[in-house]
């Protein structure tokens, strides 16, 4: 932080700078930079050590984050050591918990980023502006995609899981999923695409339950048949709701998303 | 950002935005800087403390405007969609845009009008064109678009119908039609670059597109 710095040396040029909590508080006493070290040398001290400490701190969370994401992507909850989390990179102990008082604490930071990861990409379909139907395609293999290459993405979805039933974190963000894709499935309705008379809640809620139940059944270590699982998921389902006059186009649509998918998993760092 | 370079930015969107409505309403060569500074509520050394001429502010109403196109697009072609679908989609939002946003329109006048005079129609029509071309190499890859054919090429030919088509839209209707011409256009291109396995899907996806447009202005 090269701001602290100068206003450090401001403080030797112009004023004394009594620090608290690594927080900076302008006292209006004039003094020259020699007065000013000799009356308050540990005001100094602090601040350059506090200036480090807040750097270090800062600069640890996101990757904090990130390592808990890697493990929690491939173990149980339960079975997740913070050892191995603080190892991958090279903070102590200490150092998490002034950030993470938990391993809970450090689960629900996960899911948050995740989170944010999820409205992000999603932001992006959105913005293309397709179809109702087609939008509703696009942002199951989107997640499909992410939660196959990202760990952050996976990462929250098993936390979701496995620690969300406790604050009700999962009812919560499965209800807002549930209404974002509901408002979609409406449009869809009106331009068509979903046969009329279908609930565009009960559409949304299927779609829903359709993709946590292939994450169950199907395997995420598998990208290809992961995502011809999806695939039959949605050639089994979209005639339950889709307009038997625009089936042909919709099945061939999935067909298509499906190969992209697949192209984007067999290219390395994807 | 600090506070002094946000002000600061606020003060040039005031500038852009003021010389975006004058060159509307009275034409880029009846505007003088005097009339926009008026407009925009400022000194003129607040505007040539940005812009040091009124072509400077030309050229900056032509890179801003040709940006968004291009970050819509190119966020279109990273959507799941296979990439053939994404250019359709992407043209037509692109138009769409082009004439909806004020901005962007105005980029578009001025890029014509300086077309001829300055190396700004080269450096945006150029990083259409190899944008382009990234996407028909994808859509060959995919299967979509005819793997004998010149992805650069095609794209080059791509971007210069619908360009012409946007032309002749302004010229004889105002830009009314501009998404009619663009889709016809589209109508034609497809059989000339797509696969024949690709093109029925195709067609009938770029007749959802029309048809989704059609409903969305018939219903405003």
């Amino acid at each position: 932080m090269p701001g602290l710095q100068q206003s450090v040396a401001k403080c030797l040029a112009e004023w004394v700078v009594p620090f608290s909590n690594g927080r900076i508080l302008l006292s209006p006493v004039c003094c020259g930079p020699e007065a000013c070290r000799h009356s308050f040398p540990d005001c100094w001290i602090e601040a350059v050590v506090t200036d480090q400490t807040d750097r270090r701190a800062d600069s640890a969370r996101a990757p904090l984050v990130r390592a808990a994401a890697q493990q929690f992507a491939h173990k149980p909850y339960s079975l997740v050591n913070l050892d191995d989390v603080v190892a991958a990179v090279d903070v102590t102990r200490g150092g998490m918990y002034f950030h993470f008082p938990s391993k809970q604490a450090l689960a629900i930071a996960v899911i948050d980023e995740a989170d944010k990861l999820g409205r992000e990409a999603a932001a992006g379909v959105l913005a293309s502006k397709l179809s109702g139907l087609e939008t509703l395609i696009d942002l199951s293999y989107l997640v499909a995609v992410l939660d196959l290459s990202d760990d952050m993405a996976r990462a929250g979805l098993y936390l979701l899981e496995s620690i969300g039933r406790a604050d009700g974190i999962e009812e919560r963000s499965l209800r807002e999923l549930v209404n974002a894709l509901s408002q979609i499935a409406r449009r869809a309705v009106d331009e068509g695409d979903i046969a009329a008379g279908r609930d565009p809640d009960d559409v949304a809620r299927l779609l829903v339950s359709m993709y946590i139940g292939v994450r169950h059944t199907s395997d995420l270590d598998a990208p290809r048949q992961f995502l011809l699982d999806i695939e039959k998921a949605w050639k089994l389902l979209l005639p339950g709701f889709a307009n038997p006059e625009r089936m042909g186009y919709l099945q061939q649509f999935v067909h298509r998303r499906t190969a992209v998918a697949l192209g984007k998993m067999t290219l390395p760092n994807c | 950002m600090t506070v002094r370079q946000a002000r600061s930015e606020v003060t040039r969107r005031k500038i852009i935005d003021a010389a975006v409505g004058l060159f509307n309403d009275v034409g880029y060569s009846n505007a003088g800087l005097g009339d926009i500074v008026e407009h925009a509520g400022l000194t003129k050394g607040a505007l040539y403390h940005h812009f040091s001429s009124k072509e400077a502010l030309a050229a900056a109403i032509i890179d801003e405007g040709s940006d968004i196109l291009l970050k819509t697009f190119q966020s279109i072609s990273r959507s799941p969609a296979p990439a053939l679908e994404s250019m359709i989609h992407g043209v037509l939002v692109v138009v769409e845009m082009a004439n909806t946003d004020k901005l962007v329109r105005m980029g578009a006048v001025l890029l014509r009008i300086f077309a001829k005079f300055s190396d700004l129609s080269t450096t945006n029509y150029g990083v259409w064109l190899a944008e382009m071309a990234t996407q028909v190499r994808r859509a060959q890859s995919e299967g979509d678009l005819r793997a004998e054919i010149d992805a650069q090429k095609a794209a080059d030919f791509i971007v210069s119908a619908l360009l012409g088509a946007e032309l002749i839209s302004n010229a004889l209707s105002g830009g009314a039609d501009v998404l009619e011409r663009v889709t016809e256009t589209w109508e034609l291109l497809l059989p000339a670059v797509a696969s024949e396995q690709s093109l029925p899907y195709l067609r009938e996806y770029l007749g959802r597109e029309s048809m989704r447009r059609h409903g969305r202005s018939a219903s405003t």
